[in-house]
């Protein structure tokens, strides 16, 4: 089928949808709302107005907010061929992830059963892990024995080993977003449509150089692993940070001269950055410009429907974060900080911003 | 006819709820409603350790019986499980489902062990085709140190990165499977951490080198051999083991299974029991004609008094009220059947009967002959094991293909056998076709009939009268049909069959004009495509039987293909040629006729008469067998 004929029904649903994306002084019109406009702006009402604890309601929010983003994925994944659904199908499965996450947490810590369900997302069939049997195990590493004999195979026999050896959640996750990012990188790479190989390698190469650049500094910087330890955590991107240049990046012994180093835009981008939060604020930018890039002049209906789909869920992260903030009554300082609003600066200096 | 449901209220002691939900588990007749009552005072039970005993019991249960088999519950006596016991039982089961996990870790140990002696075979094969020293492959040099092993092949390009920063090289020699088979050489005496976090992070795994490589071959073999047998030997012990503890464990599982048995309705319940103080109520359906038996058992059962009160499902609640499935055996596997396109509501016809006598007819007029029926049957009676209670289906169909061969006079596409107690379809087409379309007509008849009584019983009357398949859509139908009929026989459609057919079609126009929120033009539109749809939709749906009469005339027609073919060949060919012919046509008309028949099934009639959004009854039962592993 040619591809414009392909993309025609995938383009028209996400043009559709792409409407519903906060604009240029939406958000900044959405934080001066009260917690009963907000709820009324994005119908909420039912969650906020019934009764319960703080906890419930944001976990309620939550979860309403990423059923809406994964009905829109599961529409979205409707008309596309194979190849495209499972690149679209792996950048969901982030959320699959944040639940495995929280079931290897729960179980390292011997929650309760219950508190662990709750604090997970449901999620649809297509991205979800499968087995109940992982609700039934008793520890962390009978969990990932469980997991071993699901698609997560290789995932989980690495991560048990990382864990039987270490007892510690860090290695266990860093491996399982290495794996995420890998995966994804490897899942654009079996696409046939060249055009649409093109875009999304660009699209998905900013979340994982994002990823990438957050990690070289926390990892080289912040908990002092040696270059090939953290050589070893990092995806090469099939954007700009590729192989040969993390290479020289995690050989270089301070924070300036990583970022002096980093290709173009991203180095003149975090050149006064500070810190590491402010560096994540910029990179989420970059990677929403990207996606903006994609869904505004992108060919590829694929690439257009996972741009929006990256746009949609910063847009509910960043509502979800604005309604949380309105829960728990926080200053609004606070919350235009973590909104991105205003430049992230360190936690000594909140107090004085307030 | 449905059977009628009463809502019941049971109003008992706290202390009393164990044994009333078994009570109730017992009778198999209580669909618990989880609705909160009216009363705010009554509250969810708040102390939910029994619960959660019971939770984590069940799921040491269900997986210590994935290891060794489960035995039955003993249920020769109903009595409560108190929380103590049920904490006591899911301790041992604790302690039982640690020893599984203990021995699977082991099976899991000496399977891994297996692979890396597989993996050192391949590296010590490929190693003898080398001509290098591998004594000094296990030894550190003075300036240089080797490790040799495997890494799970998609993680070599990175590990090949992390070393290469690390001051070490990679060399892969080898790739089997999913792995690789490498060689790390790096500097000698350097501080080992970073390599080994590395190492560990890429799944490396090292592959020891026998200390005898200086040995022949055969020696170093027989070292491996001596390896393997331990490893099997050390699986035999474990396998022993493990059903040695089993059959200990017997006795105390088969407690245990059972005390979770008696636990579990209480726990089922729990989204239905509310309380107050001492005092705790339940609610729920029952089918009407059980209740007093039901409150009898409560007085025989329950040591305190207690209060039941039933009452007629209100109108606001129908589509709450779960309807009771068939339970006639015959027809079990038509009521799977029926399932697979959904529950019928409260009060509407269930159609399993109907199902099973229509697709029984059309199944034996597109497939009839004896011996293809006899077969069928016959296969399905055989494999009643693998197919449950499906076989049914297989042997009534083959019987109604048998019933209606004889009456076509087939066995096995031979019309020479048995005299035809009517006639072949071929003999006589015109007359087969318009037997079917006679038979759609009644079919269609038949399911707008369903719709409407279906309409009344859920009080729509409104739909039953001018709804899709109601009774002005039957009148427009019927007077279709006659005029349709007039036409054959006389040649004119008839001015009352007009009349009727103008009428009702403008009644719907009418109604659907007046139903429809939107502008005048969009009004216009849809009620001319909605009537023109009722026009096109009806008389395309009763030529849609026609196939039945062509499937039958197909079948015979397939046979004379078949019994031709053999004739023009030689004795063997001919044998050859009737039997292959007869499993080709059996195996794939079988499949087409039966495809064929759901559809005129699912689409001609449940779509009109049944819509497949009801509840099912789902009573609090006491599990008799256990889960399947």
């Amino acid at each position: 089928m040619p591809s414009a004929a392909h993309d025609a029904y995938l383009n028209t649903r996400v043009a559709g949808k792409a409407t519903r994306l906060f604009r240029s002084g939406d958000l900044e019109r959405f934080a001066q709302m009260s917690l009963p406009e907000l709820s009324q702006e994005f119908g909420l009402g039912s969650i906020l107005e019934d009764p319960g604890s703080v906890n419930a309601k944001s976990r309620a929010v939550e979860q309403a907010l990423l059923h809406v983003l994964m009905e829109e994925l599961t529409v979205l994944i409707r008309p596309m061929n194979a190849a495209e659904r499972s690149v679209v199908v792996a950048w969901g499965r982030q959320f699959a992830l944040f639940n495995l996450k929280t079931l290897l947490r729960g179980k390292i810590r011997q929650l309760d059963p219950q508190e662990i369900r709750e604090n997970l997302y449901d999620l649809p069939p297509q991205v979800r892990l499968s087995s109940e049997d992982l609700f039934r195990v008793e520890n962390a590493v009978e969990l990932l024995r469980v997991l071993e004999s699901g698609p997560l195979s290789l995932l989980a026999r690495q991560a048990r080993e990382i864990y039987e050896k270490r007892q510690e959640a860090f290695a266990l996750e860093a491996a399982i977003d290495q794996r995420y990012y890998a995966e994804l990188v490897r899942r654009v790479a079996r696409l046939d449509d060249t055009t649409a190989q093109r875009q999304m390698r660009k699209l998905v190469g900013s979340l994982v150089d994002r990823a990438n650049v957050l990690w070289l500094l926390r990892f080289r910087f912040a908990y002092q692993l040696p270059a090939s330890e953290t050589f070893y955590q990092l995806v090469p991107s099939p954007a700009l940070l590729h192989r040969e240049r993390l290479l020289e990046l995690v050989g270089m012994d301070d924070q300036p001269k990583v970022i002096d180093a980093l290709p173009e835009p991203l180095g003149s981008m975090l050149a006064d950055a500070g810190n590491l939060m402010e560096i994540q604020r910029r990179l989420g930018h970059h990677c929403g410009g990207v996606a903006w890039s994609a869904l505004r002049s992108g060919q590829s209906g694929v690439a257009r429907a996972l741009a929006y789909l990256i746009l949609r869920e910063a847009d509910l992260r960043l509502l979800f974060t604005l309604i949380q903030g309105r829960l728990l009554s926080l200053p609004d300082t606070y919350v235009n900080l973590a909104l991105g609003l205003s430049p992230a600066i360190c936690v000594h200096q909140w107090r004085q911003a307030a | 006819m449905p059977q009628a449901m009463k809502h019941v209220r049971i109003l008992v002691l706290r202390e009393d709820l164990p044994q009333a939900s078994l009570t109730l588990a017992d009778t198999g007749n209580f669909h618990p409603d989880p609705r909160p009552p009216q009363e705010q005072q009554l509250t969810p039970l708040q102390d939910r350790r029994y619960q959660k005993e019971y939770q984590q019991a069940r799921s040491r249960l269900d997986k210590i019986a994935q290891v060794v088999p489960a035995p039955e519950p003993d249920l020769s006596e109903i009595r409560v499980v108190g929380l103590e016991e049920l904490a006591e039982t899911n301790a041992w089961l604790g302690e039982a489902w640690e020893f599984c996990l203990e021995h699977q870790e082991g099976f899991r140990e000496l399977d891994e062990e297996e692979r890396l002696l597989d993996e050192e075979e391949a590296a010590l094969a490929n190693f003898a085709e080398l001509n290098v020293d591998l004594g000094t492959l296990r030894n550190k040099t003075r300036f240089l140190e080797y490790h040799i092993g495997v890494v799970p092949r998609e993680n070599v390009r990175r590990l090949e990165g992390a070393l290469g920063l690390a001051g070490h090289l990679l060399f892969t020699y080898m790739e089997r499977g999913e792995s690789s088979h490498v060689v790390i050489v790096g500097p000698a005496g350097k501080e080992g951490t970073e390599l080994r976090s590395v190492l560990s992070n890429a799944g490396f795994q090292a592959i020891p080198l026998p200390q005898g490589l200086d040995d022949s071959p055969e020696a170093i073999r027989s070292e491996q051999r001596a390896r393997r047998e331990r490893i099997e030997k050390e699986r035999a012990r474990l396998t022993e083991e493990v059903e040695g503890c089993a059959t200990d464990m017997r006795d105390r599982l088969a407690r245990a299974a059972t005390v979770l048995v008696l636990a579990e309705p209480f726990v089922s319940l729990d989204p239905a029991i509310r309380s107050a103080g001492h005092l705790a109520f339940v609610a729920g359906w029952v089918p009407a004609k059980t209740v007093p038996e039901l409150e009898q058992r409560l007085q025989e059962t329950l040591s305190n008094g207690f209060s039941l009160e039933s009452r007629k499902p209100r109108s606001d609640e129908r589509s709450l009220v779960p309807t009771v499935p068939v339970r006639h055996r015959l027809l079990q596997p038509f009521a799977l059947l029926v399932k697979q396109y959904g529950i019928p509501r409260y009060g509407e016809i269930d159609p399993t009967l109907l199902f099973t006598i229509t697709f029984l007819l059309m199944f034996g007029t597109m497939f009839g002959d004896v011996g293809h029926g006899a077969v069928l049957a016959l296969l399905a009676w055989l494999f009643r094991k693998p197919l449950g209670r499906f076989y049914l289906f297989g042997v009534m169909a083959g019987l109604s293909s048998v019933v209606f061969g004889f009456l076509f006079g087939s066995v096995f596409g031979y019309k020479e056998l048995i005299p035809a107690v009517w006639m072949s379809p071929l003999y006589d087409p015109i007359l087969m076709l318009q037997l079917a379309l006679g038979w759609g007509v009644f079919f269609i008849t038949l399911a707008c009939g369903l719709t409407i009584f279906n309409r009344f019983a859920i009080n729509e009357p409104m739909a039953a009268l001018f709804g899709h398949h109601g009774l002005v859509n039957l009148l427009f139908y019927l007077g279709l049909v006659w005029g349709g009929v007039s036409v054959a026989l006389t040649g004119g459609f008839g001015i009352a069959q007009v009349v009727l057919v103008v009428g009702s079609l403008l009644a719907l126009a009418v109604y659907n004009w007046f139903h429809l929120q939107a502008s005048v033009g969009e009004r216009i539109l849809v009620v001319l495509i909605e009537t023109l749809e009722t026009v096109i939709g009806y008389i395309s749906n009763t030529l849609s039987f026609l196939r039945v009469a062509a499937f039958s005339i197909n079948h015979v027609a397939l046979m004379i293909a078949v019994l031709t073919l053999a004739g023009m060949m030689g004795a063997v060919g001919h044998v050859l040629m009737v039997i292959f012919g007869n499993i080709f046509v059996m195996v794939l008309e079988g499949v087409i006729v039966t495809i064929q028949v759901m559809r005129l099934q699912y689409y001609e009639g449940f779509s009109r008469y049944f819509s497949g959004d009801g509840r099912e009854f789902s009573p609090l039962r006491l599990r008799r067998r256990p889960r399947a592993a």
